[in-house]
């Protein structure tokens, strides 16, 4: 697999300087602003693959950089925040990005993430070119033609909810889903009666899944932001 | 010395000027002051436009800020008199009008009995110079006592009668004519008890005094009498009879007063009580309005006030117990709006309020309007011991909104001192701590960026372990310090929601330090999933600084819990560890903030003594509690509960 080019968006030095050496030290390919706009630029003439971006930018929002971002591309956007407000990240995740890194971060984590996006990434690619019926996950299949889902060979039995949710997932896997997103989608309303039911609907299809080791936390919860789906086994590995 | 203004109120024309005479001294000496209105009995037949101009006064004097006291008695210097002298008043503001009007009596004037009666006490006496003849012509007449209803008439009459039946019975019957006179005169006595006012007394003393006279005194049938005594005789029985219904009409007239008072007295104790289990203003407000709709029998309503201006209201309405909220827009809300802003009672006199239903009155609390009360007119016009009702009631609101303020303030002023304690405590310990991981991050940095090329790898890693361990106790200080700022500053906003319990405390254990890598930690939940009430964040906060808590006070490789099982209503949250547990002299010092156990721990385990503490505040602001138990064979137990929630699946 291709390493992607990746674009830091970063107006701290130290910060800036750690990324790129991480990122360096694994052979990523990588390019580097320090604003907003520099941001913006970067990414209309270079086209990158993955974007880490600051939120807390010296010329615009980091909110605002996504919401200009989504309207030409589609690649995974990583909120990098300082601030541990959830209601920054649920912004910056409601206006397209994938996923959200917390300030400190460890090294490896941030790694973590960059490896969850570039699975993303081959995601969307491949759902370019086949528009499938047929979800695979690692041990986990969809079959949305028949609606149903298997875990191994064996069937799951989940109610039309569940169903529902887990398709939501499976459509955007590898990004985090808020949870207003996921009510609005299953309920069409995000009160905070539903935002509590889909805490228990999620717990119970956690729990329905985690009968088979391979999919124990396929679903990940993030408190106060939402759920996501991960994926398991890259697709492109042969 | 503070100085305590008296201002009598009346209902003479010339005692507007008193007040605002009064009101101007107050404000000038910035002294208290009191407006007093003795109520006689006069007040009962008090011509209306009379009695208009006495509440105008009053509303001039309590715009003023002043308390109004009305108290109750025949004599006005006296009242006066007990008043100052109770309420430690140092000057006495009164009007020239009430002195000559008392003179019309021949009795020495108002001023001259007070004078006598509170020496210690400067008076001021108001001259007016406007005309008052009308005023006192109307005084003098006694419109309504000298004329008795012709019930009155009719019972007089009847007495009289069977007086004189029972004179002639007596006289066939040869007793003394002194008898016969007894019987007169418990006739004039009755009279005086079963009539209103002194009239039909009066009328009766002549009456019998004739009547004797005429049928009773030889010659019989001429009111003529031969008996050379008897001229003396009928002299001293009509002043016995004069006396007596004199007395007996004003002993009627004080006992009609005091039952008014002892009902009143009732009233307010009960209104009170129930004011006192109020919670806030706006209960307060809604007490009063249902208590006047219930005691007086109409339709009341209540408009609260709130930074903006008036909002929200509610609607109560005679003889029913559910109330309504009130429409915040119409004529209604106009005029109640009108009360609120003018500060002043809205009334049928102003046009644009001609449609209103109800009179409105700001009720105030210190020097703020907190809401408006408006008061219907059920029944034709409202009649004036009803009127006292409503005023007493409303003093009572005011009471219970200045207590509630009172109490407001002390509290607030305590949380604040208890907070600014707090806060120089943790400043002094944070700037004192934060200076040693920082010597040592920057040190060893340093360190390395200079002499890296002496080091062996051995000694490089070390320096670079030390930078990251004094990074990671950085973050978790902060970490803390963020709650803390939520938590501490009084004002605590909690972020609640329903959560499941596995998730936060799956959470939570991802947080946990690197120095934790040589426990065994394990996660025993139950089958089905839990959903609790809580804040997320702060709940994983307490759990981390448990969980790592029991990291540190342990040795490597002693086992920790975490466990969340449900009881009926609750999550039971609990982690436990297998250390050597706590001494049982520390069990209640551990809750205390930067208490941190023997304090030559080293440097590598130093702690702030925050983390336990911050805990129990999280819990207590969650309505809970931090429980601290021994783990059997040895170790300790912190557990806490959170409410379990219902939710409705949306299916």
């Amino acid at each position: 697999m291709n390493k992607p080019l990746i674009l830091v968006v970063e107006d701290d030095k130290p910060i800036r300087n750690l990324i790129s050496a991480t990122l360096k030290m694994h052979d990523y390919k990588f390019i580097a602003a320090e604003n907003g706009s520099g941001a913006v630029l970067e990414a209309s003439s270079h086209n990158p693959d993955i974007m880490l971006l600051d939120l807390g930018l010296p010329d615009m929002d980091g909110v605002e950089v996504i919401k200009r971002i989504r309207s030409w591309s589609g690649m995974p956007i990583i909120v990098i925040s300082a601030r541990s407000e959830d209601r920054d990240k649920i912004d910056a995740l409601d206006s397209g990005a994938d996923d959200y890194l917390t300030k400190p971060f460890s090294v490896e984590e941030l790694l973590a993430r960059i490896r969850v996006a570039q699975r993303r990434l081959s995601v969307i690619q491949t759902d370019k070119n086949a528009a499938t019926s047929l979800f695979i996950n690692g041990e986990l299949k969809i079959d949305m033609a028949a609606g149903m889902v298997f875990l191994g060979d064996e069937p799951i039995h989940l109610t039309p909810i569940e169903y529902k949710l887990i398709c939501l997932l499976a459509a955007n896997v590898g990004k985090v889903l808020t949870h207003t997103f996921i009510t609005q989608k299953v309920w069409g309303s995000s009160w905070e009666n539903d935002i509590a039911s889909l805490r228990v609907f999620m717990a119970t299809l956690r729990k329905k899944l985690e009968s088979n080791p391979d999919c124990k936390n396929c679903i990940q919860t993030h408190i106060g932001v939402g759920y996501r789906m991960i994926r398991i086994d890259p697709p492109d590995k042969e | 010395m503070n100085e305590h203004i008296l201002v009598c109120l009346s209902s003479s024309p010339s005692n507007e000027r008193v007040v605002r005479t009064a009101v101007r001294m107050a404000s000038v000496f910035g002294s208290q002051l009191t407006a007093l209105y003795v109520r006689t009995p006069d007040y009962e037949t008090m011509d209306p436009e009379d009695r208009k101009r006495l509440e105008a006064n009053i509303r001039i004097a309590e715009a003023a800020g002043a308390e109004t006291v009305t108290t109750h008695g025949d004599d006005v210097p006296e009242q006066i008199a007990e008043y100052a002298r109770l309420s430690g008043v140092t000057k006495i503001v009164i009007g020239i009008s009430t002195v000559r009007r008392r003179r019309l009596l021949f009795r020495p004037s108002l001023t001259e009995r007070l004078f006598e009666l509170v020496p210690g006490i400067d008076i001021h006496v108001i001259p007016y110079t406007g005309t008052l003849d009308g005023y006192y012509g109307k005084k003098g007449t006694f419109k309504q006592s000298v004329l008795p209803s012709w019930k009155d008439m009719g019972i007089t009459a009847a007495l009289l009668a069977a007086a004189t039946g029972i004179g002639l019975l007596f006289l066939k019957l040869g007793f003394t004519d002194a008898n016969i006179i007894t019987v007169y005169l418990l006739c004039v006595f009755l009279i005086s008890i079963l009539t209103k006012g002194y009239t039909c007394g009066a009328i009766g003393s002549f009456a019998g005094v004739i009547l004797f006279n005429y049928f009773l005194t030889e010659p019989r049938l001429t009111l003529r009498a031969f008996g050379t005594g008897y001229p003396v005789t009928f002299a001293i029985m009509l002043a016995a009879s004069i006396t007596t219904s004199t007395l007996a009409a004003k002993l009627k007239a004080q006992a009609k007063l005091s039952a008014g008072d002892a009902f009143r007295t009732k009233l307010l104790f009960d209104t009170n009580r129930i004011l006192q289990g109020a919670k806030d203003e706006k209960e307060i407000l809604t007490i009063t309005a249902s208590r006047i709709s219930k005691l007086l029998n109409v339709d009341t309503s209540v408009y609260f006030a709130d930074e903006s201006g008036l909002s929200s209201g509610m609607l109560f309405f005679a003889g029913r117990e559910e109330s309504e909220n009130a429409p915040a827009e119409g004529s209604d809300f106009e005029a109640a709006q009108w009360a609120y802003s003018n500060k002043t009672q809205s009334g049928t006199g102003i046009k644009a309020h001609r449609s209103v239903k109800f009179v409105y009155t700001p009720i105030r609390a210190g020097d703020s309007v907190c809401g408006v009360l408006g008061i219907g007119a059920a029944r034709r016009g409202t009649d004036t011991s009803e009127k006292g009702i409503v005023q007493s009631i409303l003093g009572e609101c005011g009471l219970a909104l200045e207590n509630l303020r009172n109490a407001k303030g002390r509290e607030e002023a305590a949380v604040l001192a208890k907070n600014e304690q707090l806060r120089a405590n943790l400043l002094r310990t944070i700037s004192h701590d934060l200076r040693t991981p920082l010597t040592s991050i920057s040190g060893n940095a340093d360190t390395l960026l200079t002499n890296r090329a002496m080091f062996d790898d051995e000694t490089t890693d070390r320096l670079l372990s030390d930078i990251r361990d004094d990074a990671e106790w950085l973050t978790g200080l902060v970490e803390n310090l963020l709650s803390i700022s939520k938590i501490g500053d009084g004002s605590i906003q909690l972020d609640v929601s329903d959560q499941i319990v596995e998730d936060v405390l799956e959470e939570a254990l991802r947080h946990i330090d690197r120095g934790s890598a040589e426990h065994v930690i394990k996660l025993e939940t139950g089958d089905k999933p839990m959903l609790a009430r809580m804040d997320a964040r702060l709940i994983i906060q307490v759990i981390v600084n448990l969980v790592n808590n029991a990291v540190k006070h342990t040795p490597d490789g002693s086992a920790i819990t975490v466990r969340a099982v449900s009881d009926e209503k609750h999550a039971v949250i609990s982690v436990s560890d297998t250390g050597k547990g706590i001494p049982d002299e520390w069990k209640g010092k551990v809750f205390e903030m930067f208490f941190t156990g023997d304090n030559d721990v080293g440097d590598s385990r130093r702690s702030m003594g925050l983390g336990l503490p911050l805990c129990r505040s999280i819990l207590e602001a969650h309505g809970s509690g931090l429980i601290l138990d021994d783990n059997v064979p040895s170790g300790c137990v912190f557990s806490f509960k959170l409410p379990l929630s219902e939710v409705d699946l949306n299916e």
